[in-house]
């Protein structure tokens, strides 16, 4: 018997997209595991939706080669194994979501009845049960979103691509989202795309980045994130601290430098981190200054757009 | 099997929307209307025709002497409107087995669960379903009104049920594979009914052309869907499946290019 858990459920090789002479995806090589949850990255334009859309079978790619779950997009075999919040996509606004949620199920597979109950608990898991005879056109966008996000779930599948699953959504439904993601992610690989890059720290093991159709970097959240060994700290703060905050810290024995970055963080270079973090909490609290947050390493946002 | 699941689902999708319910209400009434006002005092006029030989003169010269040949006279006259309205009833209904869905995107919810032939092949069957419901309905209707005029012509026009069935089915199907295959192609069903309108016309210029360059190519003058119609109003039950294999072969072929196209179009 195979032994699926450690196969690839994204194997990319030269993929490439092109409309007319604009290269939408340039050569992207990518493998990535089963696991945590994989975050995609970029600039609008980058290949996001590009990328989804091959893995998902929508378009065709114009050279190279993609494999879902070791099978061709839109391949028959990966019907129940893979599923997807595609952006844009709107269920039919004439008929009820129940409805159609329950004909998802049975083409995966389910029987009326079983479909019925599984419909019903992906829509508990995104807290809408009760719109199960309710019509799409009369939902409010985030709630058409959460409907989306339920139909991914229906059944067991193993590898699920959300592009962009809390745009538009408030608060707390954007965090009963990520909440859901981590419950789910034990038994199902989730591609995440998002321009909330705190988000998707919190969120995801590893990050793929994207710009101008060109797969930038690849890697877990952790070895990307190089300062980890060169001990540097981030201090979010919410009201801006007094300019002697930087010259006061860097009279501590622990810190090498502090110099402020373009989104009003403080990166803090230190000699060893974790004597640094008690030094500076001390710092902040002697001179009743508060802070948001203080964290090893620097922000997927400065790793990637901070120019400091 | 999910291309009958499919199937099903196109079929209920009818009677779960408004549209769906209005477009019904809308057609029960037209052929109501057809019946009492059409079909019946034709069929008045095909007796009384007939018995003063009026018919014999008539009929052929307009080309629908086999309307005697049927057993009654309303299924002979529901055979000659039958012929001339499902047509474009099923050009109509069926315009939107796909392109809508394409348009809103829940043809990508559909693609992660169905391969696109099994959506394009199972729409196509249900509105196959939907058709035949209503040649039953309709025909259905026609032999309570012969029922209500004669039990013995009842019987006799029962027997030719089969045939009729049949025959209306093979008839429509290609109306059906046009539209699926100009649904592939457009964005809503107004567009995809623009789409076969123009196909048409095209394709009946060229065609017009085509013969009269190359007279001795008969083959020519089958090729548009429903270009067999007008050789059926001269036939009668089970003669008029001597012309089925041409509409069989125009839905082979539109299939096969709507099925092409719809395997290899971006979502």
């Amino acid at each position: 018997m195979r032994d699926d858990s450690a196969a690839p459920v994204i194997e990319c090789q030269s993929l490439a997209k092109h409309y007319g002479g604009a290269k939408a995806l340039d050569n992207i090589d990518l493998t990535l595991l089963p696991g945590e949850p994989i975050a995609l990255i970029g600039p609008n334009g980058a290949g996001k939706t590009t990328l989804m859309s091959l893995l998902c079978g929508y378009i065709k790619p114009s050279a190279g080669s993609v494999k879902i779950l070791g099978h061709a997009p839109g391949s028959t075999q990966l019907s129940g194994q893979l599923s997807a919040l595609p952006q844009d996509a709107l269920l039919d606004p004439r008929l009820n979501v129940g409805r159609q949620l329950i004909f998802f199920a049975r083409l995966q597979g389910f029987s009326s009845a079983q479909a019925k109950v599984e419909v019903q608990r992906v829509l508990d898991k995104v807290g809408l049960r009760e719109s199960m005879t309710t019509r799409p056109s009369e939902l409010s966008h985030g709630m058409r979103k959460r409907i989306a996000i339920a139909q991914a779930l229906i059944g067991s599948p193993r590898l699920v691509l959300l592009d962009e699953p809390t745009a538009g959504i408030d608060p707390p439904n954007a965090k009963m989202i990520r909440d859901l993601v981590r419950e789910q992610s034990s038994s199902t690989t989730f591609m995440v795309s998002s321009h909330n890059l705190d988000e998707l720290e919190r969120l995801c093991g590893s990050v793929i980045y994207l710009e101008q159709g060109r797969l930038i970097s690849y890697g877990s959240i952790d070895e990307d994130n190089g300062d980890l060994d060169s001990s540097v700290l981030t201090l979010r703060v919410g009201n801006d601290l007094p300019d002697n905050f930087i010259t006061l810290s860097e009279q501590l024995p622990s810190v090498k430098s502090v110099s402020k970055t373009a989104q009003g963080d403080f990166l803090i270079h230190t000699h060893n981190d974790l004597q640094a973090s008690i030094a500076v909490l001390q710092l902040l609290a002697e001179n009743n200054w508060n802070y948001r947050q203080l964290s090893r390493g620097r922000s997927l946002e400065e790793r990637l757009y901070g120019n400091s | 099997m999910k291309v009958l699941i499919l199937a099903q689902d196109e079929v209920l999708r009818l009677f779960s929307t408004r549209r769906g319910l209005i477009s019904l209400f809308g057609f029960c009434l037209i052929w109501m209307g057809v019946l009492v006002y059409g079909i019946v005092p034709a069929a008045r006029f095909l007796v009384g025709a007939t018995e003063s030989g009026l018919a014999d003169v008539i009929l052929p010269r307009i080309g629908i002497q086999a309307l005697q040949l049927w057993p009654a006279p309303e299924l002979a006259v529901y055979w000659f409107v039958s012929l001339s309205l499902l047509p474009a009833l099923a050009l109509l209904t069926s315009a939107d087995q796909t392109a809508s869905d394409r348009a809103r995107g829940t043809l990508r919810y559909l693609v992660m669960r169905s391969s696109r032939l099994e959506i394009f092949f199972g729409r196509f069957l249900g509105q196959l379903f939907i058709m035949m419901s209503v040649v039953l309905a309709t025909l259905v209707s026609v032999l309570i009104v012969i029922g209500l005029n004669s039990a013995e012509q009842l019987s006799q026009a029962l027997l030719s049920v089969p045939a009729i069935i049949v025959n209306l089915i093979v008839v429509l199907s290609p109306f059906i594979a046009l539209m699926a295959m100009v649904s592939v192609v457009a964005k809503s069903a107004r567009q995809a009914t623009i789409f076969a309108v123009i196909l048409w016309i095209l394709a009946s210029v060229l065609l017009n052309f085509l013969t009269s360059t190359f007279p001795d190519v008969l083959m020519l003058q089958w090729s548009l869907p429903g270009s067999q119609i007008r050789d059926l109003y001269w036939l009668s039950e089970w003669d008029t499946l001597t012309l089925a294999p041409i509409p069989l072969i125009h839905t082979l072929v539109l299939l096969t290019v709507g099925a092409f196209i719809m395997k290899r179009r971006d979502l």
